[in-house]
């Protein structure tokens, strides 16, 4: 009977695990021993049968809910450790454009109201000496300050990205 | 102005260098590509259809992170059944350290039942048509203890070497022979019951 030191190698024999020199003692053994030649069989004839002979199986999930479920994930994860070693999510080509888009909009009010109030009383001036004006971009948001006083306008554009 | 990026045409490393520069629809479209493998690496793994999600979903949250890590060598879908088989041994570690070891467990650690076993030569192939062969397959692996499966898996169906599992398996060589040993006689034996059951 083959004891399990000579079982294991006759498997690392049939896996090219073993040195040349060792292969060739193997070789000899399979040869010239019955036991050895049946065993070595068995081995080739189930690594040969599982080869290429995995179970194909497809994700029960659907595209969509799988990959909601993992971009969820992804965004929780980045605002427990903003600073993670992962790609930063690109916003998309809309918001991009509409980041701009915003700051100009908040821009065109200022100047209406900057000459609404160009015709308006001292008194009126006093009660609107300065002005706040946000946009309601969810990932993009302008905010703009007026001070007659100082006759300044300060326009503050943020995309919430870092 | 760079051209917009065909997602389904583009091929994985342009899709990759996407998902490196912060393209969510470049990673999107990888997830799409190669989710039922790797669901089906976690599967063969845990033999569980709910855990298999869970981990393949956390497989693919993990590569997002660590994208800029990943170099090229191997192919993106080799890298991420990596991951995911990485994720499934954790698993098994921690269910394991809950499991209490029982005598039978040990005894098929070191192939008490299958040292006794007479040599078979299976080769069901003859009848059985390819679909049918990988389900039975698949049902003989399902009956093999997790050490046994793990390995088996990681050697016959992800080509690595022994002392890759044994890295990966936190164990010897030795021990990676021997569990590959016993799981392969285990094989044998189910697969040639399997013919016999059929021939009756």
């Amino acid at each position: 009977m083959i004891n399990h030191e000579t079982e294991v190698k006759l498997q690392a024999c049939l896996d090219g695990e073993l040195s040349p020199g060792e292969a060739t003692t193997l070789e000899t053994l399979i040869a010239g021993d019955p036991d050895a030649r049946s065993l070595f069989e068995e081995l080739r004839a189930t690594r040969t049968l599982l080869a290429g002979n995995e179970l194909d199986l497809k994700l029960p999930d659907t595209r969509e809910f799988y990959w909601s479920k993992i971009r969820r994930q992804i965004e929780l994860e980045e605002r427990r450790t903003p600073a993670g070693d992962g790609p930063k999510p690109v916003s998309a080509p809309w918001v991009r454009f509409l980041t701009p888009a915003g700051a100009l909009a908040a821009l065109v009010v200022l100047v209406v109201i900057a000459l609404k109030n160009s015709d308006a009383s001292p008194s009126e001036l006093a009660l609107e000496d300065s002005h706040e004006i946000e946009t309601p971009l969810e990932e993009t948001s302008s905010f703009s300050f007026r001070s007659e006083a100082a006759a300044m306008t300060v326009v503050w554009v943020d995309s919430h990205r870092e | 102005m760079s051209r917009k990026l065909d997602y389904p045409a583009a091929e994985d490393p342009v899709l990759v260098k996407g998902a490196q520069k912060g393209d969510m629809q470049a990673f999107e479209e990888l997830v799409a590509r190669h989710r039922d493998k790797i669901y089906a690496r976690a599967f063969s793994m845990m033999r569980n259809e709910e855990e298999a999600t869970d981990l393949s979903q956390e497989a693919w949250v993990k590569a997002w992170q660590r994208l800029k890590q990943f170099q090229g060598e191997a192919s993106f879908v080799t890298w991420m059944t990596r991951i995911v088989i990485n994720l499934c041994l954790d698993q098994l570690r921690r269910q394991k350290r809950l499991r209490a070891e029982s005598i039978e467990q040990l005894d098929e650690e070191l192939g008490g039942v299958e040292r006794q076993m007479p040599i078979v030569t299976p080769n069901p192939t003859e009848r059985l048509e390819r679909g049918e062969l990988r389900q039975r397959i698949d049902k003989a692996l399902g009956q093999l203890s997790y050490e046994h499966r793990t390995v088996l898996i990681l050697h016959e169906f992800e080509d690595l070497e022994y002392k890759e599992i044994a890295k990966r398996m936190e164990c010897s060589i030795g021990t990676v022979m021997s569990r590959l040993f016993y799981a392969r006689r285990k094989m044998a034996v189910l697969l040639a019951g399997l013919k016999r059951e059929e021939l009756r």
